[in-house]
């Protein structure tokens, strides 16, 4: 929940921030007319709590990290780019190395990343109120910022103001803020209401509507705040701060020696290593190289060349670096195939379901991915309840094809063998805009023409695949959404959006039924309404063809050298990463064995080994 | 009819001074020589390459009918009692043929290296790229993908040679025109256009070219046109000097004053007047137009995928070096390429250098 995103945005894409689904008019002024009558009487004056507030807390949930970490010791990660400034908002920072930080400015509530229960983190209690709409919260009162002032009602209030500011020069925060969250109500210094614009179910409140403070007494906000913030260091409330920076090559964390939160409830034993280094390595082949020579303590080895061949170097094999893939449960991108339906030849249902049973994604699976990844069934995978694990992928099938292709009056073919009807051909430009895919794209092209599909690979830089795509210009465009926390069908189905520029809607599907179904969806604060509305939705839609799903990795993995430890369970049900050092949620659950460490590398230099280490670990397997 | 004597000693001197053709001089210089036989052959053969590098069979005999698929249509798996509707595999169709032993006269005849330049070929069991083998008939491996990198190399090189000649044309025919003009009109259009060119030749070509390619997808005559409208510059500024200098000889005077016009002059007299300095340039406009369109692929900005390149693979290679087949055979054959391109480029400059002219006395 330190992820306050509620539109989704493009995979690979990470220069443009997360488009925001709100667009209605009619309760915006209502809002703007509702905000003007709150704030001008009222926001300095201590509002007085409503009375019969239930206040939750949550001391019970199991916790995941193991009481046998020790605190110490030195980790070494690598990052492709140095970061080109160190704020968290404005231009320039939505960039790979925002995480760091923004993993450091903890959330007010977190899920629990198990269970999906709702633990305390900034505060200690919750409590509902009966419009739907607000939570009240009760901040902890031994919060600290990074510099020992304490964190109360006024930093969050100071953060609504700042992310509506101007000065901050970040258009998606200033509307999301303004649009999302109505107002922050400050009743004593610890005691806060955050307000948001429509009702939800009451656990998706926190997600929706949450906010991080910001320094008050940090922040000067004028119009030169976003120079002069360039290479400050914000006070922060997580478990380290930034410390050294070499500009380009590395930026160091340190950990706070008596951080307030070390002993509470869920954030104890974890944050172990005193020293977490950020180094900038340009280039993946030599970043792997410094990781085998113990330059870099973690390698990801997700991709399967990595995990397969690279990592049957000596060093593995003499069990200096071990290897360690973990199946989990999380939202799995919507990635694959996005047919526009303005082009004339994909309105015909026939074709669409032709051009799905035409895609060989089991050869892919098989031959260029090493079984390792799975096929995706659904656009929404992995959202728990919410998910409708019906729904399984139309399979590569020629007799199908045939069936359907001859039924749409597609039967000749040309002498290239790809189907005509009259001068039609039965041919799409296949777009995209990362090279890593380029493989797969080719070899689903070649299995397509068996079918007597012409797809015609077409690679644009990301930069205008995603103007292209987003102006509905494509004709098959092949993509990935990011992850939200609930599944979003208005932004990326409803009619609202279809055949107009700069919308979600990238395959202009357009269909009443669906779009009252989608209504319904938005305004349901009942849970049980919602799953079983996001069952028929999904439903729906994967009838329609619109997408085709590709791949889906179900699992994180990586080598890491044999000082680090990791608690018994290894990682978390949703842990997207085996080594986060600073993740509320899933980070910080490793620590450094300095014996093994001193050990090891007396080993190394004597030229002894020990014994090799590949773990694959199917607790969280589906 | 004879020849007067003054006639046949004018000739005879002139046959003695002006010693061979420079067609014979280039024949003499054999690096070069020989450099252009090598790049000739590589073209004329690169043009044939579909007979030599191509999944399709030469010739397929089945049940006593003969068969030319690289020559016709696709032909159907069913065609040849196989149980698939779409285009026959000949590799698998042949193998399927040699193990049968009841078969006795169907027959297929494979191209030498049997593959086109876009197929995957997936060995079961292993994973691309597959290295260097004589068994699978992939002579230099495969690439990243499971592409055969001989054949990409070969149908690369072709896009790219003919990439350069296209572009030289284009340039050239632009380049020496405006030139010329420059230096025969003189005055207010000689001015203009050495602005223009001043300003034009300051653009960033590589900017422009990655604006262009993130507005249109680049295609071969798209990626021509973009790098001629910045590379017709080079040349004005030589042929302008060029016809500077021969507007005011005789030969010129004679044929303005015989009322000839401009473009007459220029295109009758001063170009072939001038045409050595054209001719020693070529070689190397080759050689540029082949490193240009291999850095734009090299840099993604070129041909889309899935068109054969040299840069691609080289910028394959280069993230691959494990691989070593990858990056090693685009590396000697790009350096191989622009050695005989070089050579060639050197013996030419040699026989129009004036150093070597036979002066009239």
């Amino acid at each position: 929940m330190n992820n306050t995103h509620t539109g989704q945005n493009m995979i690979g894409l990470s220069l443009f921030e997360p488009r925001n689904d709100s667009k209605e008019y009619g309760q915006l002024a209502f809002m703007l007319i509702f905000l003007i009558i709150l704030i001008t009487p009222c926001s300095s004056q201590a509002a007085k709590l409503p009375e019969g507030l239930t206040w939750l807390t949550n001391n019970a949930s199991p916790e995941w990290s193991s009481a046998q970490a020790e605190k110490g010791g030195l980790v070494r990660l690598n990052i492709s780019s140095f970061p080109p400034t160190l704020r968290t908002v404005g231009p320039d920072s939505n960039n790979s190395f925002r995480s760091f930080l923004l993993d450091n400015q903890l959330p007010l509530v977190e899920m629990h990343p198990n269970s999906g229960e709702i633990i305390p983190v900034l505060a200690s209690h919750w409590a509902y109120d009966d419009d739907r709409k607000t939570v009240y919260y009760k901040i902890k009162p031994h919060a600290r910022w990074s510099d020992g002032k304490p964190i109360t009602a006024d930093d969050f209030i100071f953060a609504l103001k700042f992310n509506r500011s101007k000065s901050i020069v970040a258009p998606w925060y200033n509307k999301h803020y303004s649009e999302e969250v109505v107002d922050i109500i400050k009743y004593d210094p610890l005691t806060i209401a955050v307000i948001g614009a429509r009702a939800k179910p009451q656990q998706d409140l926190h997600y929706y509507y949450s906010i991080q403070p910001r320094a008050k007494h940090f922040h000067q906000l004028d119009k030169n705040w976003v120079n002069r913030y360039n290479w400050k260091i914000e006070p922060n409330s997580g478990a380290y701060q930034v410390g050294k920076i070499r500009k380009g090559k590395s930026i160091e964390f340190l950990r706070k020696t008596n951080w307030w939160a070390q002993e509470d409830r869920y954030l104890r034993h974890r944050f172990n290593a005193d020293q977490v280094l950020v180094k900038v390595v340009r280039d993946p082949n030599t970043a792997f190289k410094y990781f085998e020579r113990g330059e870099l303590d973690i390698f990801n080895l997700t991709l399967p060349k990595l995990w397969h061949e690279k990592s049957n170097s000596p060093m593995f094999q003499k069990g200096f670096i071990h290897k360690l893939s973990f199946y989990n449960q999380t939202e799995q991108s919507a990635s694959g195939l996005f047919l526009n339906l303005e082009n004339k030849k994909l309105q015909d249902i026939n074709v669409r379901k032709a051009i799905a049973h035409g895609l060989n994604f089991n050869k892919i699976i098989k031959q260029l991915l090493r079984n390792d990844y799975q096929r995706l069934p659904s656009f929404h995978t992995g959202y728990g309840d919410y998910s409708n694990t019906d729904i399984k992928p139309l399979s590569f099938d020629l007799t199908k094809v045939s069936e359907l292709l001859n039924k749409s009056n597609w039967k000749e073919k040309d002498s290239r063998g790809i189907r005509i009807k009259g001068k039609q051909r039965l041919s799409f430009n296949l777009s995209y805009g990362n090279k890593l895919h380029e493989a797969q794209i080719i070899v689903l092209a070649e299995e397509a023409k068996k079918a007597g599909i012409e797809l015609k690979p077409q690679y644009l830089e990301s930069t205008s695949f995603y103007k292209n795509v987003i102006e509905k210009k494509h004709d098959i465009a092949w993509l990935g959404w990011s992850t939200g926390f609930r599944p979003a069908y208005w932004q990326h189905f409803h009619s609202d959006n279809a055949h107009k520029p700069q919308t979600n809607n990238i395959t202009n599907f357009a269909n009443k039924e669906v779009d009252g179904l989608i209504n319904q969806y938005r305004l349901s604060t009942d849970e049980q309404e919602r799953i079983h509305l996001a069952h028929t939705i999904e439903k729906r839609i994967a009838d329609e063809s619109i997408f085709i799903p590709s791949t889906m990795v179900p699992f994180t993995r990586a080598g890491f050298w044999r000082w680090l430890k990791l608690p018994e369970s290894i990682a978390t049900k949703s842990s997207k990463s085996l080594f986060d050092p600073f993740n509320p949620t899933t980070g910080g659950l490793f620590w450094i064995d300095a014996k093994v460490k001193i050990d090891s590398l007396s080993a190394k230099r004597s030229g002894n080994g020990f014994e090799s280490s590949s773990v694959i670990n199917t607790d969280y397997k589906n | 009819m004879s020849h007067s004597p003054t006639l046949e000693f004018v000739l005879g001197l002139a046959m003695h001074r002006q010693i061979r053709s420079p067609w014979q001089k280039f024949k003499q210089l054999k690096r070069g020589y020989f450099s252009l036989l090598i790049l000739a052959g590589l073209i004329v053969l690169s043009c044939f390459a579909e007979l030599i590098f191509n999944s399709k069979a030469l010739l397929v005999s089945y049940q006593d009918e003969l068969y030319w698929p690289i020559f016709s249509d696709s032909i159907e798996g069913k065609q040849f009692g196989l149980d698939y509707e779409y285009e026959t595999n000949y590799r698998q169709l042949k193998k399927t043929w040699q193990m049968d032993s009841s078969n006795h006269n169907n027959f297929v005849i494979l191209p030498l290296v049997p593959f086109n330049p876009t197929e995957v070929d997936l060995l079961d069991g292993l994973y691309p790229p597959h290295a260097p083998s004589i068994e699978n008939q992939h002579y230099l491996g495969t690439d990243t993908i499971g592409r055969d990198v001989l054949v990409r190399l070969v149908y690369g090189f072709r896009i790219a040679i003919f990439f350069a000649i296209t572009l030289l044309i284009v340039e050239y025919l632009v380049g020496v025109f405006i030139g010329c003009f420059m230096g025969f009109l003189g005055g207010a259009f000689d001015l203009f256009f050495q602005r223009i060119i001043e300003v034009w030749s300051n653009i960033p070509f590589l900017y422009i070219v990655m604006i262009m390619s993130s507005l249109i997808t680049p295609g071969f005559w798209s990626l021509v046109l973009i790098m001629a409208l910045f590379g017709w510059m080079s040349m004005t500024w030589y042929m302008r000097s060029a016809s500077y200098k021969e507007a005011n000889r005789d030969y010129v005077l004679a044929a303005k004053m015989m009322g000839a016009s401009n473009f007459r002059i220029i295109y009758k007299h001063i170009i072939p007047n001038s045409i050595s300095t054209i001719i020693t340039f070529i070689p190397f406009s080759v050689a540029g137009g082949i490193t240009a369109l291999t850095a734009l692929d090299f840099l993604s900005f070129g041909l889309p995928a899935p068109a054969p390149s040299w840069g691609e693979l080289l910028k394959q290679g280069v993230d691959n070096l494990d691989y070593p087949w990858i990056i090693s055979s685009v590396v000697i054959s790009l350096s191989f390429v622009l050695m005989l391109v070089t050579f060639i480029g050197e013996a030419i400059r040699e026989i129009f250098d004036p150093k070597h002219k036979v002066y009239y006395e």
